[in-house]
Parts: structure tokens; C-alpha cells; sequence
């Protein structure tokens, strides 16, 4: 999988490149829009992670010329959180997603994958983890093959888990992921806290085990049960 | 009081009193200078008298020396002196058909061996005549000042203030987020005083330089919200890679907290940027909002935390208003509102929200508050249960309220804290009545 970041600010495109990395995908990192214009020319990728704004232009132009050459590639917009038209037009030429700086790197794995799961949805549809296996597209996990009901919360709360596995995922980030920055995030961590232990005991009734950690009052942690 | 009314009054007043003052004096002092005048001219008589008596004795009583004059001459006992004896007294005159003042001055005198008693009366009447005359005039004089004066001034405020006026009128329409300016080439002073030039100098200096601080103001605001933004996401990025190290507990717990408090900060910031923007008035597009369509779809992001308090919501709808609002702003305050009363209840509490034609209350449950209910919008005022919150939420509230002109008012009472949203002149039609 590769993936272009095109961000101008290099501390946080180190960070953002470190993370990605160690999920897996091969990535490379525009600092401009001259540098993104000739890699997006070169390559193909199949996502891009796109700041709006860059010193030398909008990164809107990109997008608009990845769509005239019909490519293709996932695209997630980066923009500030007020940057509501420049939001609005991204998504009209074309991206798929967009992502409020600052973001969690949890968060922007997550919606790194959702996009490539979508652009293969050809391929192998179902996620697995141990014994999970969720189906994105119609919203359908299973443990040990038996059905799970969840909530549309408890839903999302677990396939924002599986994007993430081993890797402590704060309640900030969580609360955000669920519920959007509206909130105030103070109440919506005895939320998270109800959603998780009703997700907990739903996986163990069908015999699954305790894949939540929980990490010093910081965050979560998903992992195979040992 | 107006400054016309104010002079005007000054003038009539020590107008009035000069004019008073001086008709009392030359009153008194033609008083005095006709009542000298005229006894010296009946001591003049007296000697008149005796010596044309001596010469002529002839000149009996009841003779008249002159005309207007009365001449009393009488033969009295020789032991009788009377030294000069001035009275003022009235006689009946016949001729004008009606008793006039007279001065009197009787004496004694030995003439040619007799001794006789003279009485000189003169006639008061055209002295008095001159006095009131006198008077007349001075109170014309007067009325006639007065007059001039006012007209004088009335003139002058106009012309000679005009500068003022509009200076002032400037002022009062003055607005530093809309800055109509004050400029000498909007008005060319034709005014000769130099303390109107002087004003209008020192205005313009004072509103160039508010202007300019405030606009530097707006873009310090602006870029500090905008620069602050990369840094922030710096730190929080490097957090949460940090914390995916095989670190100490005390090491990630010092590490979330970081993550945290950047988190906070970034909250804080958007919460800063959106008032200033909402200064700024970069939420100028309006539409047609049902508030009650916003309210409920609202409460469905809240009823999760609802539940989760338990806390016992009651709706009630008397009216179905639509208002002329920016929907972002609208989102962002009923969240709040709405917010405000869960995060500030107690467990199994209630949330009362009445929303009529003109008025939304949204009443709760809740501690008293621990500070006076007037500072609540103020920025930054929390409460100490909640550290999580930036304390902007109400001021946000503020802001938006002013911003499209409606109002709230908050008051604790029966235990329950009321918040009363009212828009009577924004509401345009409703659905049910």
C-alpha cells in the first residue's frame, strides 16, 4: 500500500510518516506542492493525505488534477478546523474524506484504512482479528462465527479498536472518533466507559475473552487476549 | 438641558438682574436729585417770598406768587416761631379734578413788624411722572436686550457650534468594527475656533489609533489562533507516538497528561478563534431555522448522556418559531445550552425545556451556583467540578446572542437554574398555535 503525505510542516510529517509506517504502508512525503504535483505525476498511490494549505498554493489543485486523470487514489484532506468552504470544495471535487488538524495518528490510520478498504471492497471484505471478524460494509461482526449485536456505537467503538490493534488509543481520541469535538469530552468518558464494558461482555457471552486494556487512565489498548 | 437652553438661561437671568438692579438705582438716585432739586427751590421761593414782601406788602394771603404754585400767607401771634417745616401732603385741585401730591414748606417771618405764617405747596405731580417714565424705558431697554441676546445666541450655537454638533453626531454613530471615519476630508472645518479644531484633531488622532489597535488586535487574534494550530498538533502527534512506547506507568501517565492538556489547548483555541470570528462577523449568511428541528436534532446527540445521568427530560412545544439565522452559530449555541444543562445537573435530575413563539426556556437541576448569576456569561468563569471544560462555553453563548441581537437572561430560583433564550423580534411565523 502506498501512501503520499503532502504536508509542509516537517515535525509533524515525520511523526505522521512514523506512524504509518509501522502499520505497514509504504509511504513518501511531499513538503510542497511543486514536490507533491511531480510525485503524484510519477506514482500512483492509493491514498493521499493532502494539507490544504501549503506554502506554495492550495492542495485542492492536486486533487482536482488527480480527478482529471481519473486516478484512482483515496484522498484525505487535511484542514484546519474553520476552514469549513475549503472543506466543502475538497469533498466536491472529489475526496473521499477529511480530517481536522490537529488529528490523532489513531484516527487518521483509521480513516487511511476505511479508504483503501473501500477502494479494494473487491478484495477480501471481512476484517479479522483473532476471533473477530467484522464485515464494514453491512455492519456485521462475529465472534467464534456467532453473530454479535451491537449498537451502532459499540459498532464503531470496535472497528476503530481493530483499525488500531496494540496501540494505546486514548480516551480523547475515542470520545472524538465517536462523537465528533462538539462535546465536551469530559462527559463522554464515563460514555466510552459504558460502551466499553457493554462491548466487553457481549465479545466474552460468545466466548471471545477480554481484548480491552486499560492503560493507567489514559487510554485502551486492543489486543489478542494472552 | 441643552446647551442653548442652558446660555439662555444664564443670560436671562443675569440679564434680568442688571436691568433690575440698575432701574432700582437710577429710581433712587433720580429720586434723590429731583427731592434736592425741588427743596431747593422752595428754600429759593421762601427767600423770594420775603424779600418781594418786604418790598411790596401789598402781596396778602391767598395771593399766588405763581402759576402751580400755592402761596398761603397768614398774620399769627407774635410769640409764635415756626423754624422751616417741609411736608409732603395732597390737595384736592379743581381744576384737573383730582387730588395731586404737594410739597409743603412752612415758616414764620417778621415782616414790617408783623409777624406772619407762609406756606409755600408745590406740585409733586410731573416728578413722579418722570420716575415712571423713567421706568418704562428701562424696562423696554430691558425686554429688548433680552431679546437681541437670544437671537445673538441662538445664532451663534448655530453656526459657531456647528462643527460640534457634528463631531458629536459622528461620535454617537461611531462603531470600531465599522469604522466610518472621522476625517478631515469628509468635513472641512471652516470653524475659526481653534478649540473645535483642536477637538476634531484630537478625535481623529484617538480614532485612527483605536482603529489601528483594534485591528491589530483582530489580527493577532487571528494569526496566533492560525499559528498556534501546527505546534499544537505537533505536540499532540508526539504524544501519541510516545505513548505507544514501552514505557513506565509514571512515564505514560506524565506523557497522556501532555496529550491532554494539548488537547485542551486545542479546544480552547477553536473556542477563542470561533468568538473572534463571530467579532469579526465572518458568519454574515442567514437562513430560516427551525428551532425546534435544531433542538431535537440536538438531543439526540445528548441522549446518550442523558440516559447515562438519568436525568428526566420534559419538551414542551407552544410554538414551531422560524428565525433568521446563521445555522453554524445556531448549532453552536443550542449544543451548548443544551450541554450546559446536562453537564451542570446532578444525577437523576431534570431538564425542562419550554420552547414558545418568542422564547425558549431550558430550565435544570443543578448545585446553586457558587458565583452571582450576572458574571456567568463572563469568559473563562467555570465552575470547579468540571476541570475538563474551557470555560468558554457561555461566553459563547454571549457572543452569539449579541451577534444576532437576541437575548438571555439567566436566574437561579426553586432550586432550579433558568435560562431564558428570547427572540420576540426575530420570530416571523409559527406553525402551531
Amino acid at each position: 500500500m502506498n501512501i503520499l503525505l503532502i504536508e509542509d510542516e516537517i515535525s509533524l510529517a515525520e511523526t505522521t510518516l512514523k506512524y504509518l509506517e509501522k502499520e505497514g504502508y509504504h509511504c513518501e512525503w511531499a513538503k510542497n506542492l511543486e514536490e507533491a504535483s511531480e510525485k503524484a505525476w510519477l506514482y500512483s498511490y492509493d491514498c493521499l493525505i493532502v494539507d490544504i494549505t501549503l506554502p506554495d498554493g492550495s492542495g485542492l489543485d492536486i486533487i482536482k488534477k488527480l480527478k482529471e486523470r481519473k486516478s484512482r487514489s483515496g484522498i484525505i484532506i487535511v484542514s484546519a478546523r474553520n476552514a469549513v468552504q475549503d472543506r466543502i470544495s475538497g469533498l466536491e471535487i472529489g475526496a473521499d474524506d477529511y480530517i481536522i488538524k490537529p488529528f490523532d495518528l489513531s484516527e487518521l490510520n483509521a480513516r487511511v484504512k476505511a479508504i483503501i478498504r473501500r477502494r479494494n471492497f473487491d478484495a477480501q471484505n471481512e476484517i479479522i482479528f483473532d476471533k473477530i471478524v467484522i464485515n464494514p460494509y453491512d455492519h456485521q461482526v462475529a465472534v467464534n462465527g456467532e453473530a454479535l449485536t451491537l449498537t451502532k456505537k459499540e459498532f464503531d467503538l470496535l472497528l476503530y479498536f481493530i483499525s488500531n490493534p496494540n496501540r494505546l488509543i486514548t480516551k480523547e481520541s475515542i470520545a472524538e472518533h465517536l462523537w465528533g469535538d462538539e462535546m465536551d469530552m469530559a462527559d463522554s468518558y464515563d460514555f466510552i466507559y459504558s460502551h466499553l464494558k457493554n462491548l466487553r461482555k457481549k465479545i466474552s457471552a460468545k466466548g471471545g475473552g477480554d481484548y480491552i486494556q486499560t492503560i493507567y487512565g489514559i487510554g485502551y489498548k486492543f489486543v489478542k487476549p494472552s | 438641558m441643552k446647551l442653548l437652553a442652558i446660555t439662555n438661561r444664564l443670560y436671562l437671568i443675569s440679564i434680568g438682574a442688571v436691568i433690575l438692579i440698575s432701574s432700582l438705582a437710577a429710581f433712587f438716585i433720580l429720586r434723590s436729585t429731583i427731592n434736592n432739586e425741588f427743596n431747593r427751590k422752595l428754600f429759593a421761593e421762601k427767600e423770594q417770598i420775603i424779600d418781594e414782601f418786604k418790598v411790596n406788602a401789598s402781596l396778602r394771603e391767598g395771593q399766588l406768587l405763581n402759576v402751580g404754585d400755592k402761596i398761603k400767607i397768614m398774620p399769627i401771634d407774635e410769640g409764635t416761631v415756626i423754624e422751616d417745616q417741609l411736608v409732603d401732603t395732597a390737595y384736592y385741585e379743581p381744576y384737573e379734578d383730582e387730588t395731586l401730591p404737594f410739597r409743603e414748606l412752612t415758616f414764620t417771618e417778621k415782616i414790617n413788624g408783623i409777624n406772619y405764617k407762609i406756606t409755600i405747596s408745590k406740585p409733586l405731580v410731573p416728578n413722579m411722572d418722570l420716575i415712571s417714565g423713567i421706568g418704562q424705558i428701562m424696562i423696554g431697554m430691558g425686554c429688548l436686550i433680552i431679546l437681541v441676546v437670544l437671537l445673538i445666541n441662538k445664532v451663534i450655537l448655530r453656526k459657531l457650534w456647528a462643527p460640534f454638533e457634528y463631531l458629536l453626531d459622528h461620535l454617537k454613530t461611531f462603531d470600531i468594527t465599522s469604522p466610518r471615519r472621522i476625517q478631515q476630508e469628509d468635513y472641512t472645518f471652516d470653524s475659526k475656533v481653534d478649540e473645535f479644531r483642536q477637538l476634531n484633531q484630537v478625535l481623529n488622532d484617538m480614532i485612527k489609533q483605536s482603529i489601528k489597535d483594534y485591528n491589530s488586535l483582530k489580527e493577532f487574534t487571528e494569526n496566533t489562533s492560525h499559528e498556534i494550530q501546527t505546534p499544537l498538533a505537533i505536540i499532540r502527534n508526539k504524544a501519541e507516538s510516545l505513548l505507544q512506547e514501552n514505557l513506565s506507568k509514571e512515564q505514560l501517565e506524565d506523557i497522556g497528561k501532555i496529550y491532554e492538556a494539548a488537547g485542551r489547548l486545542s479546544r480552547l483555541k477553536t473556542g477563542l478563534s470561533l468568538i473572534s470570528r463571530i467579532d469579526n462577523n465572518q458568519y454574515i449568511k442567514k437562513e430560516s431555522i427551525n428551532l425546534k428541528a435544531v433542538i431535537e436534532n440536538k438531543l439526540e446527540d445528548f441522549e446518550e448522556l442523558i440516559a447515562i445521568k438519568n436525568l428526566r427530560l420534559k419538551i414542551t412545544y407552544y410554538g414551531e418559531p422560524e428565525l433568521e439565522l446563521n445555522s453554524e452559530l445556531t448549532s453552536i449555541l443550542i449544543t451548548n445550552l443544551i450541554n450546559n444543562a446536562i453537564k451542570h445537573n446532578i444525577k437523576d435530575g431534570l431538564i425542562n425545556i419550554v420552547l414558545k413563539d418568542v422564547e425558549l426556556l431550558i430550565e435544570n437541576t443543578g448545585t446553586p451556583p457558587v458565583i452571582p448569576t450576572e458574571q456567568m456569561f463572563d469568559r473563562f468563569q467555570k465552575t470547579g467540578d468540571t476541570p475538563e471544560s474551557t470555560g468558554l462555553g457561555l461566553s459563547l453563548v454571549k457572543k452569539i446572542v449579541e451577534h444576532f441581537n437576541l437575548r438571555v437572561k439567566y436566574i437561579y430560583e426553586k432550586d432550579l437554574h433558568k435560562l431564558y433564550l428570547t427572540f420576540d423580534h426575530l420570530s416571523k411565523k409559527t406553525a402551531i398555535k
